[in-house]
C-alpha cells in the first residue's frame, strides 16, 4: 500500500463560506451606522455585549451535551431506529430518531426518500421532520431564557403534535388511503 | 452482500473518488450479481453533512463495506462500530474497484486501514473524538449566533417598545398567528430563536408570538421548501409546511395556557 494512502488528499480551497454571510452583513452594518449615527453603534455593542455575557453558561453546558450526545449517539444508530417497526413502537422509534438526529436537515433527506419509497410513508417522515424542533443539546439555552416548565410543556406538545401532524400529512397527501 | 463505492458519477465507468465525503454518488453494488444502485449525495461534495449522509445512507442500503479513496478516522470508526468494512486507497473506475473487493486484492488495504481505525480509536479515545465532532459543530453555530446577537443589539438601539406594541397587540391569536408568520421566514439553528425570543419577551411581546415564532422557526422552512419538495414531492412538502404553519398557533396558545394554569396551581 502506498504512502498517499495514510495521508488524506488535500481538500479542494475552500469557498467563502455561506454561514459567515449573515454576521459579516451585521457587521458591515455597523461600520456604516458609525459613520451615521456613533452613539447608536455604541449603545447597540453594549446591548449585544450583555446578551452575550448572559449566554456564556449556557453556552457551556450546551458543549458539554453536545459532547455527551456526539459521544453515546451516532448517525448510524439513529438511522436503525427508523423503519423498524411499525405501530406505537415505530411511531415512537421515529420520533426519537427525529430527537436525536444531528446535522443539517437535507442530511437525513435520501434516509428518508429511500423509507417512503419503502412504504414508510408520509406519517413516518412528517413525524421525524416535526420532532426536528425538539433539540436535547439546547434545553440549557431554552431554559435559561422560558424556565423548566415552559420547556418540559412544549417539548410534550412539540412530541404530541407531531403525531397529529403525520396523521393529517398522510390523509392529506394519499386521500385514497394508498 | 452489498458494498458501497464512493463514485464521481451514477455509473460503474465512474471514477472512485479520492476521499469519501468527495463521492457525488454512492453506488449501492451487489458483489454477487454485479447489480448496481446509484444514490445522488444531496449535499454538496466535502459540505457539513456528508459524512453522516454517507453513514446513514451506507446502514440503510445494508452495504457490509465502503469503498473509496480515503476516509478520516471518525468517519471509519462510526462505520466499524455499524458494522460496516472500509476499504480505502482504491483507485481507478467503480468496475475496477468492484474487481479488486471481489478477486481479494483490497484485503490488506482493509486489513492496514481497519488496523489503522481502531488503533486511532485506542489511541484518541471516543471522548476526544466527540469533543472534536462538538468543537466543529459549535464552530458552525457560533458565526450566526454571533450575527444574531449584534442584530439585536442593533434591535434595541433602534427599535422602540411602541412599534413592537403596534403589531403585537396582546391578542393571543394574532400574536401568534403574526410569530409564526415570522418564524416561518426564517430557518436555521434553533438557538437563535431562542436568543431572539428571549429578547423579545423584554419587551413585553406575548408569550404566545414568542412560541408560534420558535415552534414555525423549526417546524416550516420556506428556505427549505425546494430541497424538501425535491426529496418527498411538490405536494407532500407544501401540505407538510402547510399543516405545520396552521399547527403552530394552537401549540403556541395551548402551550402558554398550561404553563400559566400549572404555574397559578402551584402558587
Amino acid at each position: 500500500m502506498s504512502d498517499e494512502i495514510r495521508r488524506p488528499p488535500r481538500r479542494n480551497k475552500p469557498k467563502f463560506n455561506r454561514i459567515y454571510f449573515f454576521p459579516v452583513s451585521i457587521v458591515l452594518i455597523y461600520v456604516v451606522l458609525y459613520f451615521i449615527s456613533p452613539y447608536t453603534v455604541f449603545v447597540a455593542l453594549i446591548s449585544s455585549g450583555k446578551v452575550f455575557l448572559s449566554m456564556l453558561v449556557p453556552l457551556l453546558l450546551i458543549f458539554v451535551l453536545m459532547v455527551l450526545i456526539n459521544l453515546f449517539v451516532k448517525p448510524a444508530q439513529v438511522a436503525k431506529l427508523l423503519g423498524r417497526d411499525s405501530g406505537i413502537k415505530g411511531t415512537l422509534l421515529v420520533a426519537v430518531a427525529g430527537i436525536l438526529s444531528t446535522g443539517p436537515i437535507y442530511a437525513w433527506y435520501p434516509l428518508l426518500r429511500d423509507l417512503k419509497e419503502k412504504g414508510a410513508g408520509n406519517y413516518a417522515i412528517s413525524i421525524f421532520l416535526y420532532n426536528r424542533a425538539v433539540k436535547p443539546f439546547l434545553l440549557p439555552v431554552m431554559v435559561d431564557y422560558f424556565g423548566w416548565l415552559y420547556v418540559i410543556v412544549l417539548t410534550i406538545l412539540t412530541v404530541v403534535t407531531s403525531i397529529f401532524i403525520g396523521y393529517s400529512v398522510n390523509i392529506a397527501v394519499t386521500p385514497d388511503g394508498e | 452482500m452489498k458494498i458501497a463505492i464512493s463514485a464521481d458519477g451514477p455509473t460503474l465507468e465512474s471514477s472512485v473518488t479520492h476521499r469519501l465525503s468527495a463521492a457525488t454518488y454512492l453506488l449501492i453494488v451487489d458483489v454477487d450479481t454485479g447489480a448496481f444502485e446509484a444514490v445522488p449525495a444531496v449535499i454538496g461534495t466535502n459540505q457539513r453533512g456528508a459524512g453522516v449522509q454517507i453513514i446513514v445512507t451506507a446502514v440503510n442500503k445494508g452495504a457490509g463495506a465502503i469503498v473509496t479513496g480515503y476516509c478520516g478516522a471518525g468517519i471509519a470508526s462510526q462505520l466499524k462500530d455499524s458494522g460496516i468494512e472500509i476499504v480505502t486507497g482504491i483507485k481507478g473506475t467503480a468496475q475496477e474497484a468492484l474487481n479488486q473487493y471481489r478477486t481479494g486484492t483490497a484485503n490488506e488495504a482493509l486489513r492496514e486501514d481497519q488496523h489503522r481505525a481502531s488503533s486511532y480509536m485506542q489511541r484518541t479515545g471516543g471522548v476526544i473524538q466527540a469533543m472534536k465532532s462538538s468543537c466543529r459543530q459549535f464552530a458552525t453555530m457560533l458565526p450566526v449566533l454571533l450575527g444574531v446577537v449584534l442584530l439585536i443589539g442593533l434591535f434595541n438601539a433602534s427599535v422602540s417598545k411602541e412599534v413592537l406594541m403596534s403589531i403585537f397587540s396582546g391578542n393571543a391569536v394574532l400574536d401568534s398567528l403574526w410569530g409564526a408568520c415570522c418564524g416561518s421566514l426564517f430557518a436555521g439553528n434553533p438557538i437563535n430563536s431562542y436568543i431572539i425570543g428571549g429578547e423579545l419577551l423584554r419587551y413585553d411581546i406575548s408569550l404566545f408570538a414568542v412560541t408560534a415564532f420558535i415552534v414555525s422557526w423549526v417546524t416550516v422552512g420556506l428556505v427549505q421548501l425546494p430541497a424538501e419538495m425535491a426529496a418527498f414531492g411538490r405536494k407532500f412538502a407544501l401540505l407538510r409546511n402547510a399543516v405545520c404553519f396552521v399547527m403552530a398557533i394552537p401549540v403556541a396558545i395551548l402551550t402558554v395556557v398550561i404553563v400559566h394554569g400549572i404555574e397559578r396551581w402551584l402558587s
